[in-house]
């Protein structure tokens, strides 16, 4: 017995209702939060069990998501907070059994535990004083410094000076017995600070103030954004564990009367958890390429109007489960055009440290736009009709899909039914004339290595992609089934695409309606092939080249390598990067999620943002390379309007190999 | 108020068309159809109209082969009310669809009827005023906006440098060359409602109309000639450039 409880049945008892009203007002307010929660409906996120503990392993306890370009520093700072926090709170329920009942966990009373308290209430101060000096004196941008962080800073620093000075003060009252040489900061400094007399005061404040502390700490978190310490547990543990490029399905849709995300219930439990969940840390809207250019669009606001809406109505939708809310469209100041305004980058999803789905209830929010409503944009309405009638956005003839190919000699699967691979060409190489030269290039280099392939030409019909990404799920299963059907008949089990929508909705998203391929984007398959010796890249021009990251190749699915490796394969190339603003940090060329088919009148264009990185880079590149049609037409457009045509010409990688093919 | 809009399904504007080997009509196999794009937007006004007042009824007819019911269902997806088909396979005069649509419209008591101004494959703008002629209604061509009040509406209509407005004691009969907003995209909840409605089809011979009346007669058809590559003039000062320009238009091109 250790604490100053000893002895006193007095103090045991008030220690013991102290803890029943500080848990109890957690567990309060937390299963009030929990009910609120499940008025979302209804979704399945165990699938994958290990790969969940794996994440709880690497997110939660490693903090990984948090140690990433540019944060490096303030992400250290948190995570020695938090593992303190950790460590700490084991040695405070240590302590409070200890003051209750008399007894201790096994191992607290070790000497290793006690160093690494006292090694880590040191590392916890000092990050804390980082943290501190970082919001009263640099703010980022875009995070809410309010009282609510310096309450929480606060307690926990009182909640590590309290348990070190109880330490140096009850060793040098001798109060504490310790079978061990005790750390250094609490028996070293401490305990020579204070003299025995005033030790023998001290010891019992700092007992009681760090009991309190810790008691009002857990009363308070549930009303605070820091809650995050606790909900981040079940979000990365119930996080989307299917492909990220992959949004989800809605199963026998002819069926459905209502369809995305029009009120709070619309929502899924998991998407209302990521609003507790969010810790206003900004990190997405940092990263977001429309919010970047002055478009009306803020993730971190997306998933905080949920939350704060959730609160709001959660007590009367509760009380009748009648009872149907505003739609998030007309939330606050919400307006659609925040909706439209999103490219699905995955700049949100990959920055937030606490595995928030940001794409996800945008689409959904789009969806009941686009099908409850049929309130897309004008342009989009365009594209979708397009689609529907001619199998591509532009409207371009269906027969013409194959015009490309004509001269080429590449065979149909029509004409060739045994061929190995399945070129899936794709609108834009189908029918943009700019395009239509990748496409060549493609047919050119797997000739070259001796790749059997055939395309489907005008029996080939758009992946569905844009319609799915603007909300319209219907045209996306009725493209996707289409293409599905066509494969089926070919026997089709091996797919190229040059195009990463193509690539992503095919490999990602095909899989939900049944249909399953081995799917290859070019670059993936050209860097094999180069690998195995089958393609031989000459000599050519020495230049420099800079990479843009295509945010469905890069981010969506990891392929960030590949088109590197295939760049560093061709002699000449020197390979520059539009730091920092590439790899998973790549900034969108604006055309993602359908935004190809709409104006973008508000703010700067995000392609011509793209090219003043490029620029800003000074790197003398002389050509920006990609591995996307839709990133290629943007790249064009944004050169032309800023007059570097002649400076930077954007190529796709593809073109560049078949330029430099050794016969 | 009721509206009726008389629709035609034509080849999508999408579609490449090629002519059939009897070199007199398109060829129809594998032929993307849709509703006429005037007629789409004669949809969009009348469905404008009804967004303001929710009492408007909106109906479609069209006289034309059993595939037109998909163009009807369009329409009732994209939020018309009713819709009906005339049925007829084989190919009508277009005096005698005039004729046939006056039947559907004294039977169904529309206030105003909206025509596409011209259907986009034939381009000839008959149907409409020859309906309001067969009726003997008052009617404006080429409108881009109508506003309807208490028993007459203003149709207006484009002209250079400005707009007519005209006023007509309802019914009438109009030509749409434009609406306000482009043509609605479907709601899904609209095209599985469509999917389920009933479409009333009577046959063309049961109406009892005439159907003598004069019809062009195709005689032939051929796509236009495969454009040749263009040329470019490069190497040269302004002037060489101007000359080698305008030998080749009057010698090549023979255009000067
Ligand atoms: S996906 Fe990209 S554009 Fe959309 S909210 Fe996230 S960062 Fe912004
Ligand atoms: S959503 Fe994630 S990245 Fe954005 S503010 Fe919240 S916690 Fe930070």
């Amino acid at each position: 017995m250790t604490a100053p409880t000893g002895g006193f049945v007095v103090g045991g008892v008030i220690l013991l209702l102290l803890v029943v009203l500080g848990f109890g007002a957690f567990l309060w307010r937390a299963y009030r939060l929990y009910r609120y929660m499940r008025l979302g409906r209804n979704e399945a996120r165990i699938d994958h069990p290990w790969r969940r503990v794996r994440d709880e392993l690497i997110v939660y306890l490693g903090q990984r998501k948090l140690l990433k370009r540019p944060y490096y520093l303030r992400g250290l700072a948190h995570a020695f907070i938090f593992w303190g926090f950790l460590i700490i709170t084991i040695g405070t329920v240590d302590l409070l059994i200890d003051g209750i009942f008399g007894f201790h966990l096994p191992g607290a009373g070790s000497a290793v535990f006690a160093w690494t308290i006292d090694l880590f209430a040191v590392l916890v101060l000092a990050s804390i004083a980082v943290a501190a000096v970082r919001r009263a004196f640099f703010p980022p941008p875009r995070m809410h410094v309010a009282l609510d962080g310096y309450v929480i800073l606060g307690m926990i620093a009182l909640l590590m000076l309290t348990l070190l000075v109880f330490e140096g003060a009850g060793l040098s009252a001798g109060l504490l017995e310790r079978g061990y040489t005790p750390p250094p900061i609490a028996n070293g400094i401490l305990r020579s600070i204070f003299s025995r007399d005033l030790a023998g005061v001290v010891f019992p404040v700092a007992w009681w103030t760090h009991v309190v502390t810790v008691l009002a700490f857990s009363a308070y978190l549930p009303q605070s954004k820091h809650l995050h310490i606790v909900t981040t547990f079940p979000n990365v543990f119930f996080r989307k564990q299917t492909p990220r490029g992959q949004l989800s399905l809605i199963k026998d849709i002819e069926q459905q009367e209502t369809f995305g995300a029009a009120t709070i219930r619309d929502f899924s439990w998991k998407q209302l958890l990521d609003g507790y969940t969010c810790t206003e840390c900004g990190r997405c809207s940092d990263n977001c390429p429309a919010l970047a250019t002055g478009k009306p669009l803020d993730p971190q606001r997306i998933v905080l109007d949920i939350r704060d809406q959730l609160l709001r109505e959660g007590a009367a939708l509760l009380a009748d489960p009648k009872a149907r809310t505003t739609a998030p469209a007309h939330w606050s100041e919400r307006k659609p055009e925040e909706l439209w305004a999103c490219t699905t980058c995955a700049a949100c999803v990959e920055a937030c440290p606490v595995t928030i789905e940001h794409i996800d209830k945008i689409v959904d929010m789009r969806r009941n736009l686009t099908l409850m409503e049929g309130s897309a944009p004008p342009e989009a309405q365009r594209a979708m009709t397009n689609i529907e009638r001619a199998g591509n956005p532009w409207g371009a003839p269906r027969e013409s899909r194959g015009d490309w190919a004509r001269e080429l000699g590449v065979p149909t699967f029509a004409e060739n039914p045994n061929a190995e691979y399945l070129y899936f060409v794709g609108c834009a190489a189908s029918v943009d004339s700019r395009n239509q030269k990748v496409a060549v290039a493609l047919a050119q280099i797997l000739k070259a290595a001796g790749v059997s392939f055939a395309i489907l030409a005008s029996e080939e019909t758009c992946n569905g992609d844009p319609a799915r990404r603007i909300g319209n799920e219907y045209l996306w299963q009725t493209q996707a089934q289409r293409n599905i059907e066509t494969f089926a008949k070919y026997r089709i089990r091996k797919v190229i695409a040059s195009c990463p929508h193509c690539f992503n909705t095919i490999a990602n998203e095909y899989p939900q309606l049944g249909g399953n391929y081995e799917v290859v984007h070019a670059l993936q398959l050209v860097d094999r092939l180069i690998a195995e010796g089958k393609l031989k890249i000459a000599r050519g021009t020495a230049e420099a080249i800079a990479y843009h990251d295509p945010c469905y190749l890069g981010r969506h699915n990891g392929v960030y390598d590949p088109p590197r490796a295939v760049l560093d394969a061709m002699p000449g190339v020197e390979r520059v990067e539009i730091e920092p603003y590439h790899r998973e940090r790549g900034f969108c060329c604006g055309a993602g999620g359908g935004r190809m088919w709409m104006e973008e009148k508000v703010g700067q264009r995000v392609n011509h943002r793209r090219i003043d990185q490029l620029l800003a880079t000074n790197s003398g590149a002389t050509k920006v390379a990609s591995g996307c049609p839709f990133c290629l037409i943007m790249l064009e457009e944004g050169v032309g309007a800023k007059g570097v045509q002649e400076q930077v010409k954007p190529v796709d990688v593809l073109e560049l190999v078949a330029g430099r093919l050794q016969s | 108020m009721k509206i009726l809009i008389p629709l035609k399904q034509v080849p999508d504007s999408t579609v490449r068309v090629k002519v059939a080997p009897d070199g007199k009509r398109i060829a129809a196999d594998g032929i993307t159809w849709s509703i006429s794009p005037y007629d789409e937007y004669a949809i969009e006004m009348a469905l404008e109209r009804k967004d303001s007042d929710p009492s408007t009824i909106v109906a479609v007819v069209t006289v034309g082969p059993a595939r037109s019911r998909d163009a009807l269902r369009q329409a009732l997806a994209m939020g018309c009310d009713e819709a009906s088909l005339v049925l007829a396979e084989e190919e009508v005069a277009p005096l005698a669809v005039a004729r046939a649509l006056a039947k559907v419209v004294q039977d169904a008591k529309p206030d105003l009827v909206l025509c596409g101004k011209q259907a986009s494959d034939d381009d000839q703008g008959f149907v409409g005023p020859a309906l309001a002629e067969v009726l003997g209604w008052a009617h404006v061509s080429t409108i881009t906006k109508v506003v309807v009040s208490e028993g007459a509406a203003e149709l207006w209509r484009e002209v250079e440098g400005g707009h007519e407005v005209w006023k007509a004691t309802l019914p009438a009969l109009a030509t749409v060359h434009k609406s306000e907003k482009e043509p609605r995209y479907p709601s899904l909840p609209g095209i599985m409602k469509a999917k389920k409605k009933e479409i009333p089809e009577r046959p063309f011979a049961s109406l009892g109309i005439d159907a003598n009346a004069p019809k062009l007669e195709i005689v032939s058809l051929e796509p236009p000639p495969a454009r040749g590559g263009g040329k470019i003039l490069k190497d040269g000062d302004a002037k060489a450039l101007a000359e080698r320009l305008a030998t080749s238009l009057r010698d090549e091109a023979k255009v000067l």
